[in-house]
């Protein structure tokens, strides 16, 4: 296993090729799509779920803190972009943050356990809102109510949690496709 | 496990600082400049997807939706044509002050405004992503005419004002959404106040300027015309609450809006003195 880290310093994105990118790129444009009209119509409780948030885990989960930071980035760039109202650039900070963190907690945990990539989820979500809710009232945006923001951080870990099992295995399949063969030996 | 951590921890620094960069930007500049084209990019790349999606799934969602929704605008139609009846009754009846008819006359004149107002139909296609922010896009954009600040109406009444426009797409901003704000007056009230919405959870507030109005639950919230963005007379919504908190010289009431912002679909985007910003409306 550890060959594959001195694969892996081969170089910055010089692993990234162009298709690699594409992918990476189609996935988020997808996810943000698809969590602005089908899931954002099919709401319960008028919470949408984050398929961004699950599609850049997943990512991170499968290939490591690099690709998690800079999926991270663009995809919280591409809510941010968005959003009405909102100061662009935190939901970019949260989600790097995010991506770089999962793809280091990767290496703790059980590799073909089921349950990791669906907990990994879980835990990433609760932090991402939170997280988001906390940024944005320091910067001093109009926030809704305490209690609103509670119920909406635990519906979207519960949603995100319930996406993955679906999501995970899709994005699995695309990654292994693109992925170069140095950094595969893992 | 042995590894190495230079290039990762380099490369989220790197993404780190460019997140705060894009922060700060913003918040110092506000919408303009490089950001507002990084948004204008996105919207535009993204929306033929999201059209998509939205295309192949609206005969389905209609249809469900028309079916509870008939019921509820046939009812909402009768109830709200019986309560306009009733307050027409109740105003002939009145033996009102002078001063009050004409402000009555000076009301009836000015709810014409709108109505003959330029405007354009749209499409919502999609929503915001996000949980807090209260968005939808919008098919029309700066080539339709529409520019930003221009209010938006569903058949209900008041569903926001435009906030961005690309060139064929506009960002609708929703009255729940935190950073609503319009000048509205409670019909037949001499006092107006602000109106502004607290999340897509909870009523709207308003903030209603002096003591002397006689508001009671079931009343109708409509725009005042004293911004620069909403002509008078357009329907807001109802108020559900209304109380005076102790030694202040306001009154707190709380609005349920006339629309049903899970179920946008046809809007109507009110174009001012044809397409310019923001102009002043309710002048002649």
């Amino acid at each position: 296993m550890a060959v594959s880290v001195r694969d892996r310093r081969m170089g910055g994105f010089s692993e990234l090729g162009i298709g690699r990118a594409a992918s990476f790129a189609g996935m988020l444009l997808l996810a943000i799509a698809i969590q602005s009209t089908l899931l954002a119509q099919a709401t319960v409780l008028g919470v949408i779920p984050q398929l961004v948030l699950v599609v850049v885990v997943s990512l991170a989960f499968l290939d490591g803190e690099r690709v998690g930071t800079v999926v991270g980035f663009f995809g919280g760039l591409l809510i941010d972009a968005l959003l009405p109202g909102a100061i662009m650039g935190l939901t970019a900070l949260i989600f790097t943050l995010i991506g770089y963190g999962v793809g280091l907690l990767r290496y703790m945990a059980p590799p073909d356990s089921v349950w990791t990539p669906v907990l990994t989820v879980a835990g990433a979500s609760a932090v991402a809102e939170l997280g988001y809710a906390a940024l944005a009232i320091i910067m001093g945006q109009r926030w809704v109510s305490l209690e609103e923001t509670i119920k909406i951080a635990g519906l979207v870990v519960l949603y995100n949690t319930l996406l993955t099992p679906f999501v995970f295995p899709l994005i699995k399949r695309v990654a292994d496709r693109f992925r170069p063969e140095r950094v595969i030996r893992l | 496990m042995y590894r190495k951590p230079g290039r990762g921890r380099v490369l989220l620094l790197v993404f780190l600082a460019l997140s705060i960069i894009v922060i700060t930007i913003d918040y110092r500049a506000g919408s303009g400049g490089i950001l507002r084209t990084a948004r204008e990019w996105s919207v535009a790349v993204v929306a033929p997807i999201q059209r998509g999606f939205t295309t192949v799934v609206r005969p389905v969602g209609n249809f469900f939706a028309s079916i509870g929704e008939l019921g509820d605008l046939r009812d909402e139609n009768k109830r709200l044509k019986d309560e306009n009846e009733q307050l027409a009754a109740e105003n002939t009846q009145a033996d009102e002050t002078l001063e009050e008819n004409a402000r009555m006359a000076e009301l009836l004149e000015l709810e014409e405004a709108w109505p003959a107002m330029d405007n354009v139909h749209a499409q919502v296609y999609a929503k915001d992503a996000g949980n807090y922010g209260e968005g939808v896009y919008i098919d029309k954009g700066r080539e339709d005419g529409v520019r930003p600040n221009m209010p938006v109406l569903a058949p209900e009444g008041l569903i926001g004002k435009t906030l961005s426009v690309t060139a064929h797409e506009s960002l609708v901003v929703l009255l729940v959404d935190t950073n609503f704000g319009a000048n509205a007056r409670v019909r037949g009230e001499r006092d107006t106040g602000l109106v502004r919405g607290r999340g897509s959870a909870d009523p709207l507030t308003m903030i209603l300027i002096g003591k002397n109005s006689e508001v009671e639950v079931g009343d109708e919230v409509t725009t005042s015309g004293l911004d620069e963005i909403y002509p008078p007379a357009i329907p807001i919504g109802e108020v559900i609450r209304a109380e005076v908190r102790g030694g202040q010289a306001s009154k707190t009431i709380e609005v349920e809006p006339y629309v049903d912002i899970a179920k946008l679909d046809k809007v109507m985007v009110l174009m001012p003195d044809g397409s310019a910003t923001g102009g002043v409306a309710g002048e002649d």
